[in-house]
């Protein structure tokens, strides 16, 4: 081989490494926000791909990673939950520790609402409004009281270990305290008081509670996922009055929803893949499958509905790990219409854009 | 590869009559081999077993940055837990992750590293080795010699960016005429605190990498007794110990990570291998290995207040091989392993696994003028006990191997060759008993693989300038079923394993090496690898992902080196390439991963007065600053520079 071949190798495979590199993306059209949904696309654990899509009603159109085509920058790590409340959008920032807010209407950044204690993430978790006052659980046993008009956090309420989601039933802020970092589960429900901004009292419900919804009837039902061993999964309602577990049966569900008098669930890891509506007395199947026209769907992992209209979005995750999918459904439960969120993953929340 | 005159160790520590342990040439086999021998292991500036293995074809070493980055190695897209590492002839395993982190062996004094598709084709080997798809194996500077008569040393240090200090010595002493005792010893200390840029979107910043710091000290000593009816005993005590940082991923707007690992391993290897005559061999194998991982992390939110998980790992070995030869043609092998594993931690609930393992293979080899053939069969038992929970079903499995070469006439440098190979891996101890999940998990099956091969390889000596050229070209097909996969679970961070995956790998590898003289003190050597692989996903018809690649796979890939020789000078030149890649199942462009290369230099000069040899050397490692992920969001260094100096007697 003589030199000049060599040289000949050396060229070839610089060419190569020019040819490999990153494929380039025209930037999508970013609509104008009129009426429609936003969708929290949570992204992958680690891959900083949390996304916002919107839908427009009008045009039947979605746009995915919105936020980042407005502001030019991603939200992050793991969007666990948000909501849409006087005019802004609190974003949960769970792995990225902290609260994104962003005005409605342009999705444009307004401000962020930082998470760390001593530099180190809290965890945020779920997000819930009353009373002008914007309360975001965290993984380190805390709820933070969010000032809507400051955007500042006036107080971190302690609450039990690990709590997850939140309900507000009557003068009270609900918090599901799961413990699942820890090897023993957390079985309570924390009780905050509006006027007290503090934790009066705990009920046990049941172990490894999640999900949380009120009939804002005096009652509030609890999924308690169980220790995916020698405790089953368990749907629990609780009379907030007297503070008691007033019904309690072994079923497997991932999210529950209140609305119109019934229960609406997802099946979670260890249910059934379909959502289905239950009587919220006795917890008897009023629709096993809420689903009455075919319509496929392969994981319901979001599940939000529409307060006005009963419209139910179910978000659906697939795999976890690939582009997701939403479906709007009527009371019925007949499609009314779907869309992709890809390249967005794990459609967990849908909320409404009022104007 | 070109021997330089001094400094070849191959030639002073010639090969032992312990195993055969002379090393075919690799453009010779029968299966795909391809080697690094010492001289080369000098070359690419590689510090440790990963980096050098970077420079193979058909191989992905998951990098996650940094010295103290966790390193490991899949080879044609089988996945790490399906390749075998093997040290000095004795399979190093690990039963709880599956895999083994390239990083914690230095190659200062490794003598060859080797990567063999398939199975390795020396008999009577231990039935172990055939238990993996590939097989990665590396020997010691130690072991291999035939002199027992001269003591030899060797010291030196590195000395590099980002607070990098690698002083090393090592010590070779005949204490009779038929025992040699040898001792070798490394430390590494590296801050890791190197630049990189995070970028969200348009905008972009400059950060060091925090808490990526690591101390790590390696030793082993090594004892070879020969005995008078020519039989050989080799012993080896090996320990490992690392502290470190886990830098963790980069996530944009939190960039605290406080957690730490620590590592303790240690084993007592033996092999002895008695030849009864020409036609008939005996290797005795015998381990006992030790791993101890100690993970913490004071900012995870549980009510202890912080993560601390230790984790030991004992496991006993052995092994017995017999081969004989009948006839002028046919060899026969059979050979039976056990290994007993134990795994314990501090975890409550935790399952406490033990796992019982037996091996036995039956080898037939025919060698005759054109053709060679070498056909196996392993049987593979494992029966796994927990302490909490059920265990994994018992697998109980016959797994077939078959590889021929052919030569049109036995002097012609063509070889055609061919193999197939069909093996399973076990689920490994995370796999079936991690977290809480331990009523879920043990449903898991093994993950089957199926590899063909068909390569050609061309090997030349020539007496003008150009003095050897080998090549080699190998089509492969490969197939895995119930592929192990971390599916999401009840939330984003409980994941649980599922047999789910289905996976088509197509692939080429090349490989070329020459060498030869320019002049009669100006010489040259050159070594080229490069891959072609599609490794799709074809698990669901139906789903997103069906025949995207998997993640992480590059289509395209390589590596060359080439070195300049003049007088006591060397200098070289070294490429790493990685084609675009996607980090995800979803082959969408949001999820596509930039191609990079990293290019690096080195001048090398040796010096020596009466027995003792000097060398220095100087490195500049990617040159162009190359801004990389092999594993997203898991940055590694630019441009780095390195001092060596290096002592001995060899």
């Amino acid at each position: 081989m003589k030199k000049d071949n060599l040289l000949l190798i050396v060229i070839l495979f610089v060419f190569t490494i020019f040819s490999c590199t990153k494929d380039k993306t025209p930037p999508p059209a970013t609509p104008k926000v009129t009426t429609g949904v936003y969708v929290l696309d949570q992204g992958i654990y680690g891959h900083n791909n949390t996304m916002l899509t919107y839908y427009d009603f009008a045009g039947g159109t979605q746009t995915t990673d919105y936020f980042m085509n407005v502001n030019g920058f991603g939200l992050g790590d793991t969007g666990s939950d948000f909501i849409i409340y006087g005019g802004k959008v609190y974003i949960v920032m769970n792995n990225s520790g902290y609260v994104a807010v962003v005005s409605t209407l342009t999705a444009m950044f307004i401000d962020t609402i930082d998470f760390k204690k001593a530099g180190v993430n809290r965890g945020p978790e779920n997000v819930v409004a009353a009373e002008g006052k914007v309360f975001v659980s965290s993984t380190d046993g805390t709820v933070a009281v969010i000032d809507t008009t400051t955007l500042t956090i006036t107080k971190f309420i302690k609450v039990g270990s690990n709590p997850a989601q939140m309900v507000v039933a009557g003068d009270n802020l609900y918090v599901s305290n799961t413990g699942g970092f820890s090897a023993t589960y957390d079985s309570t429900v924390s009780i905050i008081p509006l006027n007290i901004l503090a934790e009066t009292g705990k009920i046990t419900v049941g172990l490894n509670p999640g999900s949380i919804a009120t009939d804002n009837g005096g009652n509030i039902f609890v999924v308690c996922t169980g220790n995916y061993g020698s405790v089953a999964p368990r749907l629990v309602k609780v009379n907030t009055n007297n503070k008691t577990v007033v019904k309690s049966a072994d079923s497997a569900f991932g999210t529950v929803r209140y609305f119109n008098n019934a229960l609406y669930t997802t099946g979670g890891y260890l249910g059934a893949a379909n959502v289905s509506i239950l009587n919220p007395e006795d917890f008897s199947a009023i629709r096993p499958s809420f689903v009455t026209d075919g319509t496929t769907i392969i994981n319901p992992y979001g599940l939000d509905i529409d307060p006005v209209t009963g419209d139910v979005y179910v978000g659906d995750a697939k795999d976890y790990v690939s582009s997701g999918q939403v479906y709007c459904f009527d009371k019925t439960g007949k499609m009314k219409f779907s869309f992709t969120t890809s390249p967005g993953i794990s459609p967990a929340r849908t909320q409404l854009i009022v104007q | 590869m070109y021997a330089q005159d001094k400094s070849d160790s191959s030639k002073a520590l010639s090969p032992v009559n312990v195993t055969a342990e002379k090393k075919q040439n690799p453009f010779t086999a029968i299966v795909p081999v391809q080697l690094l021998n010492r001289e080369a292991l000098q070359q690419i500036n590689a510090e440790t077993i990963a980096g050098a293995s970077k420079y193979f074809s058909g191989v992905l070493i998951k990098d996650y940055g940094g010295v103290g980055g966790l390193k490991t190695i899949s080879v044609r897209s089988l996945g790490g837990q399906n390749t075998g590492l093997v040290y000095d002839g004795i399979a190093i395993a690990d039963a709880q992750a599956g895999q083994i982190d390239l990083s914690k062996f230095s190659s200062t004094f490794v003598q060859s590293l080797e990567l063999d598709q398939a199975n390795p084709q020396q008999i009577p080997i231990p039935a172990r080795i055939y238990s993996a798809a590939s097989i990665l194996s590396f020997t010691s500077n130690t072991f291999n010699t035939s002199n027992f008569t001269q003591s030899k040393w060797m010291a030196g240090a590195n000395v590099g960016s980002f607070g990098l200090w690698r002083p090393y010595a090592g010590v070779y002493l005949p204490v009779n005429k038929n025992m040699v005792a040898s001792a070798t010893a490394e430390a590494t200390w590296a801050r890791g605190n190197y630049p990189y840029e995070v970028v969200n979107g348009m905008f972009s910043q400059e950060r060091d990498r925090s808490n990526s710091d690591i101390r790590a000290f390696q030793g082993e000593m090594n004892l070879v007794n020969r005995f008078a009816d020519s039989s050989a005993l080799q012993t080896k005590i090996w320990g490992y110990y690392s502290e470190r940082g886990l830098p963790g991923s980069i996530i944009y707007f939190n960039d605290i990570s406080e957690q730490s690992l620590e590592d303790k391993d240690l084993f007592v290897q033996s092999r002895y291998l008695k030849k009864f005559n020409a036609a008939t061999s005996l290797l005795i194998s015998a381990k006992y290995s030790s791993m101890y991982t100690k993970y913490t992390d004071p900012n995870f939110l549980n009510n202890a207040g912080g993560l601390d998980d230790r984790y030991t790992q004992n496991e006993i070995y052995g092994s017995a091989a017999v081969s004989q030869r009948a006839g002028n043609y046919f060899s026969f092998s059979l050979a039976a392993d056990l290994a007993y594993t134990h795994l314990s931690a501090n975890i409550n609930p935790f399952p406490t696994p033990t796992r019982t393992s037996i091996w036995s293979i039956f080898v037939i080899q025919f060698n005759k003028s054109h053709w060679q053939i070498n056909a196996s069969l392993l049987n593979t038992n494992i029966n796994d006990k927990t302490e909490l929970g059920s265990p994994a079903v018992v697998e109980n499995k016959f797994t077939p191997a078959f590889a021929i070469g052919y030569k049109t006439k036995p002097e012609s440098p063509f070889l055609f060759r061919f193999f197939y190979k069909d093996i399973f891996r076990m689920p490994t101890f995370n796999d079936l008993y991690y977290t809480y999940n331990s009523n879920i998990n043990p449903k898991l099956r093994p993950e089957y693989s199926n590899q063909y091969d068909v390569g050609l390889t061309y090997l030349k000596n020539f007496k003008s300038g150009l003095s050897q050229v080998s090549i080699s070209i190998d089509g492969y097909y490969n197939t895995i079923k119930d592929k192990i996969i971390a599916v999401p679970s009840q939330n984003l961070f409980v994941w649980t394993m599922q047999n789910i995956g289905k996976v088509q790998i197509k692939g080429l590898d090349f490989n070329s090496q020459a060498n030869g003289g320019i002049t009669s003190s100006l010489k040259w050597s050159l070594r080229v690898a490069y891959t072609w692989q599609e490794a799709l996903d074809v698990t669901n018809a139906s789903s997103a992902v069906y025949k995207n690649e998997l993640p992480y796979t590059p289509i395209h890939s390589g590596s060359a080196l080439a070195v300049l020789y003049y007088k006591n000078w060397s200098t070289g030149y070294s490429i790493l390439f990685s084609g675009k890649r996607y980090t995800l199942g979803e082959n969408d462009p949001s999820n596509q991963l930039a191609g990079w290369n990293t290019q690096d230099i080195f001048v090398s000069r040796q010096l020596s007065f009466r027995d003792i040899n000097l060398t220095l050397k100087g490195e500049i490692n990617n040159i162009f600053n190359e801004q990389y992920d092999v594993i997203q969001y898991y940055p590694m260094a630019g441009r780095s520079y390195k001092l060596s100096i290096s002592i001995n007697n060899l």
